[in-house]
């Protein structure tokens, strides 16, 4: 792994390496004057850079006003380099130009904070729909959380816009936010020619409850709650990555025993996750029998879950410091040894996507292919990208806990469709379960919960959950959260969806939708 | 016909299936005497997010998977609020979604029931406060049953069902 700051040589002259730090979790935070601003931008995309997540911060450090918070990560380099940028007033320009994805991140900066972007592309509102009143922006320290009022009715020309497509035969399907289904609320608006979809636009923050603004004022044990509340089934994996930054921060060394059940637990969710992935696939062409064997599995795993730690999606586990309980290492046997039985079974019920028939082949090759070169400029990450080709896995490039001890693969395949990222979970739950009967065979002795005091700071903490690279950071002041930003990977990984529908039909809609298992809730925030 | 033939002496995809959670069955079981004096053995629920996590959906969707599959005991999971007889709310209704489930309750006909599933449904949970949520679903429409847990189990989510159906004995008699 190369030293980020070898490459960052390229890009900044040394006086202003000489102004950059090292972060708590071995980030590198350079700070960059308004002037030289787009040039370095600029020279970040030239030379490979990808950015992770853009978010605003109000009085941070010595700044009162704006601080912009690039975040920022190229292959091969492991450290994630953060810029920033001290706003003197409340406008910024946009990256969008270079760094696609920053597009949705601006919008949620104006939302939060007001900040206005010039030449930004998009300028609608993201999180805050058309009934929340004007120049409201929860993320401002002046405003103090609680109820708000609400306007009764919308004008029409402050209705969202959504993009039209006219021409013969084109007509709109509106989908959501209430689905068919036993889903999550979510927006789909289809331009279709007879059955193929033409283009899709994507609406999301439905759920948007304000999981940052209430992180803020809270103790540090207190928030890890609302870390498990992000998203109900990246439970471990978000509330883990808020306690390692709290510790990155207060320098606690979590107790090995600690480390190798946090990590068992992270790989239950992602394996229970690919689960239900995979039943989905099959449910949605119409083959419940193929779809059964993941959903008993799957159940299975929930039950496992619930005698391990007493919740069925491991909530009320993870504290800063370890664990709030420990496992007995007889549970941790009888997980073991099903486990052994599980592996068998689930290559058994794996083989339904390539040996049953052909109508089921026929259903998930070539269906919603994700091309490669999306992946990059939208930040896709998780199975999503590495069934297109992209070998990335922030277990891997960012290691984090023990990750770096263990000797795992990143599962890339090349033909980017439905069939792609169903045999990409297939091989990862199956690594998953390896993962977690080795950390069993070898689990040390010893305490699961290191106290400590928590100091003030800051610190990113990157984590892979079962659906990609989900971003925490965290500012700790006077021994309280004063900002606490996060970004799952069904943000970014939505706008995936949007390509990989067109020249689809509708009905292969659903399919894709669960190929990719986008978080809703883990968007909205 | 002969791959009809062939299929009744192929391999069986299905497998044998040992389940014994006694006390879930006995729960389905008065269930279904319930729906089938109340309801003429079906109840049609839909189900209706306002800002959940995700994981009361995860624990309906799993009841209907083969360890419990409540459709033995004449529950069905149905599309439209217009064929539903109960709503099943879950998480602290966000300002976001306010509209839409008033609108899919006054979709629903009557007559009709509300549940509540999930300590967010139920009061707004960790949420209360939050400049983003209104509340507990009863902020936006009647709730029938509450069901608390984070979430709640298949188990505790049927046993909130029965208490509906005590809920709706007690008002008939009433």
């Amino acid at each position: 792994m190369k030293d980020a700051k070898n490459d960052l040589k390229k890009i900044f002259s040394g006086d202003e390496m000489s102004h950059a730090g090292t972060g708590c979790n071995n980030e590198v935070y350079v700070p960059v004057s308004e002037e030289l601003f787009a040039k370095k931008i600029s020279s970040l995309h030239e030379n490979g850079f990808g950015l992770v997540s853009l978010f605003s911060a109000e009085a941070f450090g010595k700044n009162r006003g704006f601080t912009l918070f690039y975040a920022f990560e190229k292959p091969g380099i492991e450290e994630v380099v953060i810029l920033l940028r001290a706003l003197k007033s409340a406008r910024a320009t946009s990256i969008a130009e270079q760094f696609l994805s920053a597009y949705q991140y601006e919008r949620e900066i104006t939302d939060g904070f007001g900040v206005e972007f010039d030449n930004a592309f998009d300028k609608r509102r993201l999180f805050l729909h058309e009934r929340y009143p004007d120049d409201f922006h929860p993320l401002l320290k002046s405003f103090k959380n609680g109820k708000i009022k609400m306007k009764a009715t919308v004008k029409p020309e402050d209705e969202y816009k959504f993009r039209e497509v006219h021409g013969e035969g084109v007509y709109q399907i509106p989908v959501g936010p209430v689905h068919a289904g036993i889903i999550e609320p979510g927006h789909f608006r289809f331009s279709v020619i007879g059955e193929t979809i033409f283009n899709l636009e994507t609406r999301m923050f439905w759920k948007h409850r304000g999981i940052e603004k209430l992180a803020e004022g809270k103790t540090p044990q207190d928030c890890v709650k609302i870390a498990e509340a992000i998203s109900g089934d990246e439970s471990v994996a978000n509330s883990f990555a808020f306690c390692n930054a709290v510790e990155k921060i207060s320098s606690i060394d979590v107790p090995n025993r600690a480390q190798y059940i946090r990590t068992i637990l992270l790989e239950m969710e992602r394996v229970y996750s690919h689960l239900g992935d995979m039943a989905g696939m099959i449910i949605d062409i119409a083959y419940p029998v193929g779809a059964s064997p993941f959903f008993i599995l799957r159940e299975e795993i929930f039950r496992q879950n619930g005698l391990l730690t007493g919740s069925r999606f491991m909530k009320g586990m993870m504290a800063v410091g370890g664990l709030n309980k420990d496992i007995e290492n007889g549970a941790l046997d009888n997980l073991s040894t099903y486990l052994e039985e599980f592996a068998a079974r689930f290559e058994e019920a794996a083989k339904v996507a390539h040996s049953s028939s052909f109508s089921v082949i026929d259903r998930l090759e070539t269906t919603g292919k994700v091309r490669k070169e999306l992946i990059r400029p939208l930040h896709i990450t998780g199975p999503v990208a590495r069934a297109s080709g992209e070998a990335i896995d922030t277990r891997l490039d960012h290691p984090y806990g023990i990750y770096s001890k263990l000797k795992m693969q990143k599962r890339i395949l090349e033909k980017s469709d439905v069939m792609s990222r169903f045999d990409v979970k297939a091989l990862e739950a199956l690594d998953s379960v390896g993962i977690i009967r080795k950390l069993i065979a070898e689990m040390p002795e010893g305490d699961v919960l290191k106290a400590g005091k928590i100091k003030d700071g800051f610190a990113a903490s990157l984590v892979e959950a079962a659906r990609g690279q989900n971003f925490h950071w965290v500012y700790i002041r006077n021994g309280v959260v004063d900002r606490y930003k996060v970004r799952t990977a069904s943000f970014c990984n939505w706008q995936a969806i949007q390509h990989a529908v067109i020249g689809n039909i509708v009905p292969d809609f659903p399919l894709i939708n669960k190929s990719m298992n986008l978080s809703y809730a883990g968007t909205d925030l | 016909m002969l791959k009809t033939v062939s299929n009744m002496f192929a391999k069986k995809k299905t497998e044998k299936f040992k389940f014994t959670d006694a006390e879930f069955e006995e729960l389905g079981l008065s269930l279904k005497k319930e729906i089938d004096s109340i309801f003429g053995r079906s109840l049609a629920i839909r189900e209706v997010d306002s800002g959940s996590d995700n994981s009361p959906e995860i624990e309906l969707v799993n009841l209907t998977t083969p360890y419990y599959d409540v459709e033995r005991f004449g529950i069905s999971f149905v599309a439209s609020p217009r064929h539903a007889d109960v709503l099943a709310v879950t998480g602290p209704v966000t300002h976001n979604m306010a509209v839409a489930v008033k609108k899919t309750y006054d979709a629903t006909p009557d007559p009709k029931l509300v549940i509540a599933i999930g300590d967010d449904a139920c009061d707004g949970g960790i949420f209360k406060g939050s400049y983003a949520v209104m509340g507990g679903a009863d902020k936006v429409i009647p709730v029938d049953v509450k069901i608390p847990g984070n979430p709640p189990e298949p188990k505790e989510i049927l046993k909130g069902l029965l208490a509906l159906m005590k809920v709706i004995r007690e008002r008939k008699s009433n």
